[in-house]
């Protein structure tokens, strides 16, 4: 990983903490003293709305978007959002998917489509991705409680993506736990279960 | 110290640092977080910051603290300098003492719902310097220069971000706060500077500021701020970019090699400002290269300059750009748009996963119309107001219902379909008249929210009483500036604003107008709400519902759960009523009934209304 030039581009809804997984990779990279340009579009940011972000990394003072083909990894935290990062995704590179499905009101009165996995896994895969699925039934408790899903989906994909060339799990440990002294037992273990879990490489057929 | 910031951040650090008296602002994406990071610092010792009424009202403020000499800083987005401009030109041609910067956001590629304008063209109509910053980074740096540049030519300097760099976060080395000077303010009364009464004296001033900007060119020119890189030899591609287009020069010249051009040979010429127009490093690059590349966003201003600039030297250069139809004058720039110029400049094929392809993926992506939250106090004006449509024997879309900026518009959406337009903040009134003097013959109901209403929209509905005109206005009172991101405005309540601020009591000012048919409603209480648009659409003359009942992410924050609603299994037959009217995104489709999201809920009770079969219980906390 050549100086360290690394662009990802993070897409999900209002609500899944999804500018606080860019955040914290921006905030590793600050401590490793990497260049980066964190960019949140957070629109008309609100609950199960579209939110993206954009991570670059290793250049002095980027032009902050990412070009299309341009990312070296894409993180999606939602089944139908993930089309919208397909086209940034460079060939052969990862594309770590959490297939949570948040169905806008319109889908859950039948009244409008929604995408399945394998018309998303297709889209990715003809876009030359990597992919790497994230079951969400798989995200643990703690406590008898549902861990955050940013941070186990950042956990796997400090297992699953290129990513682990640039941080170890140390660094990102160290900047989760900067952002929140309080819960600091509770977000290791989500990181933790995040990078033990296992991903499907392949289509999974019971989904 | 160095540390992540935004680009807006970026902005009042830079101005804390550089000793800034007066800051005032009005909320709007993207530039909101400059005054709002400012708000989370708490009281600073001798700087006044405030979230005035609107543009105009703080361009006021910031213009007469720069008179007296003190430094002020004003933010704005794009469309608030059309707001403020009628002052800030005006300013302008006075000058200032103290440094007054203005910062404006623009917003190519829209990310927040409004016209792609362009604001250099304001710089240029007021012959304002306008510096344009490519990071986060260079926006700490401008700001503070802007200050300096400001004092030294004696009018106030723009600095201009766009979405893209005022929301991006970066590492900047921050220094530690300047008080503000101790100096007594002192104001020279000298009316040939600070009136306009008369013809000689305005164009004094006018020359005065021509004159202001040939000397702001002087000394960015003695800064180098503008960077001219020739190529060894002459005779190559040249190019010319400006603002955050600068950050993607380097990355577009890779793709471009990798596209198969020959970039070894290129000069460049990177700027921070398109006004004043940089003659000189044009002229260099423009005697240097036979085709010259200009890269801007929006608006061809700069490559305009450019040929005049060619036409003035007599040199035969092939100009690249928007004028020729190569680049778009639509949407945010990457490293793409700068490869297509390159390549075609160079007169290389332009390779395919350069053009833009229709994205195949994205189609197949689910709809995600932007709805009102849980709770949202909206919700039951837009159902109130559909329903007494209904109650009146209308039928769908036989009656106009206009508009306005912020939260309010949500109601353009479904399940409510209720809004029709929008234009600008404070529209949604006198385009309602416009409506009825067209001689449409339907009620006419106009909608606006407080903080609009206080922005721009009390002219209108003064206007719209003093000509006796017959509509309905709605204005929506949740108590804060919410679209943007929870700002308080003048109706907010007195305990949520700064200490020594007053609330302004929005009914108490709509009854001072004169409007006798008022009615104060919970838009909680559908029936109430309903009851009064049945009224309201009997009446003649101009008549005002005001719905009131906090946001309710406001009142979520604190901790308020005004109810909880719970589902009796039994009665619910999953008619999905509820889903269709009140469209809340609280409410979930489950196997034998519908489920109540607890956590999203706050009880507001809008879904137990509709239940034709009490299947919702609303029980008090």
């Amino acid at each position: 990983m050549a100086n360290n030039k690394f662009d990802i581009y993070i897409v999900g809804l209002g609500g899944q903490g999804v500018l606080t997984i860019g955040e914290i990779i921006a905030d590793a990279a600050f401590n490793k003293g990497i260049p980066v340009n964190f960019f949140p579009t957070k629109g008309m940011s609100q609950r199960g709305g579209f939110v993206r972000a954009q991570l670059r990394m290793g250049r002095d003072e980027p032009g902050p978007s990412i070009p299309a083909k341009g990312a070296d990894l894409v993180i999606s935290m939602e089944r139908s959002e993930s089309l919208k990062a397909v086209r940034y995704l460079k060939p052969g590179a990862d594309f770590l998917l959490y297939g949570l499905v948040w169905a806008p009101t319109a889908v859950m009165l039948g009244k409008a489509p929604y995408p399945t996995l394998a018309e998303v896994w297709t889209e990715i895969e003809k876009a030359h991705g990597k992919v790497a699925y994230l079951d969400p039934k798989t995200l643990p408790e703690y406590k008898e409680k549902k861990v955050r899903d940013n941070i186990y989906v950042l956990g796997a994909v400090m297992a699953e993506t290129g990513l682990k060339n640039i941080f170890t799990p140390e660094d990102i440990i160290a900047a989760v736990n900067e952002r929140w002294p309080k819960g600091a037992e509770e977000n290791l273990f989500a990181f933790q279960a995040g990078l033990k879990a296992s991903v499907y490489r392949n289509m999974p057929q019971n989904t | 110290m160095k540390k992540i910031v935004s680009g807006n951040e970026a902005v009042v650090l830079a101005a804390l640092a550089s000793g800034v008296k007066v800051v005032a602002g009005y909320p709007g994406t993207p530039s909101s977080e400059a005054i709002g990071s400012l708000m989370k610092m708490g009281k600073l010792e001798g700087t006044e910051v405030e979230w005035s009424t609107n543009e105009k009202v703080a361009v006021e403020i910031t213009g007469a603290a720069a008179w007296a000499g003190k430094r002020s800083l004003c933010t704005m987005k794009m469309s608030g300098l059309n707001v403020a401009y009628d002052s800030l030109i005006s300013i302008a041609y006075s000058g200032c003492k103290g440094g007054m910067v203005v910062y404006v956001c623009d917003d190519p590629g829209v990310s927040a719902g409004m016209c792609e304008q362009d604001t250099r063209g304001f710089a240029l109509m007021s012959d304002m310097p306008m510096l344009e910053p490519a990071s986060v980074a260079e926006t700490y740096e401008l700001t503070k220069f802007a200050f300096e540049l400001s004092e030294a030519i004696e009018t106030p300097v723009f600095v201009r971000s766009v979405t893209n760099v005022a929301q991006s976060h970066a590492v900047v080395d921050i220094e530690e706060r300047t008080l503000p000077s101790p100096e007594k303010a002192v104001w020279e009364k000298d009316i040939n500077r600070y009136a306009k009464a008369g013809a000689a004296m305005c164009m004094a001033q006018h020359r005065r500021l021509i004159d202001s900007l040939a000397k702001a060119s002087k000394i960015i020119a003695e800064r180098g701020l503008n960077k001219v890189e020739p190529a060894p030899e002459k005779g190559g591609l040249g190019i010319i970019s400006v603002g955050v287009v600068n950050g993607y020069l380097e990355e577009g010249l890779e793709l471009a090699r990798e596209a198969g051009c020959n970039v070894q040979e290129v000069s460049t010429l990177k700027l921070k400002t398109t006004v004043p127009f940089p003659a000189d490093e044009v002229r260099a690059i423009l005697r240097h290269c036979n085709t010259v590349l200009v890269l801007e966003e929006l608006e061809p201003y700069l490559e305009r300059g450019v040929y005049i600039e060619a036409y003035k030297l007599g040199v035969k250069v092939k100009i690249v750009g928007k004028l020729d139809g190569t680049l778009s004058r639509i949407g945010d720039y990457s490293a793409v748009q700068v490869a297509k110029g390159i390549c075609t400049a160079l007169g290389q094929e332009i390779p395919a996963n350069l053009l833009a392809d229709s994205d195949s993926a994205v189609e197949k992506a689910a709809a995600r119309p932007i709805t009102c939250c849980a709770g949202c106090p909206h919700r039951g004006t837009y159902m109130a107001i559909n329903q007494a449509l209904k109650n009146a024997g209308y039928k769908k879309d036989e009656v106009i219902v206009t508009g306005d900026i912020g939260c309010t518009i949500l109601g353009m959406n479904p399940p409510f379909n209720t809004v029709w337009m929008e234009i600008s903040m404070g529209a949604s009134i006198p385009s309602a008249q416009g409506f009825v003097y067209s001689g449409v013959e339907n009620p006419v109901i106009a909608t606006i929210g407080d903080s609009t209403f206080f922005h721009a929209g009390i002219s209108g509905l003064i206007n719209a009483i003093q000509h006796g005109v017959n509509l309905t206005v709605v204005i929506m009172d949740n108590g804060w500036t919410a679209m943007t991101g929870m700002q308080v405005n003048p109706g907010t309540g007195s305990e949520f604003q700064q200490p020594g601020c007053t609330q302004v009591d929005l009914v108490k000012v709509v009854e001072g107008l004169g409007v006798e048919n008022l009615f104060v409603v919970d838009p909680y209480n559908l029936e109430e709400t309903t009851k009064a648009f049945d009224k309201a659409l009997t009446l003649p003359g101009v008549k005002v519902v005001v719905t009131r009942r906090e946001c309710a992410i406001q009142a979520a924050r604190r901790k308020i759960k005004y109810a909880t609603m719970t589902v009796d299994q039994e009665k619910c037959n999953l008619c999905k009523l509820c889903i269709n009217i009140t469209g809340c995104p609280a409410i979930e489709l489950g196997e034998d009934s519908i489920n109540i999201d607890q956590a999203q809920c706050i009880g507001c009770g809008l879904c137990a209304e509709v239940c034709k079969r009490s299947a919702i219980v609303k029980e008090a906390k």
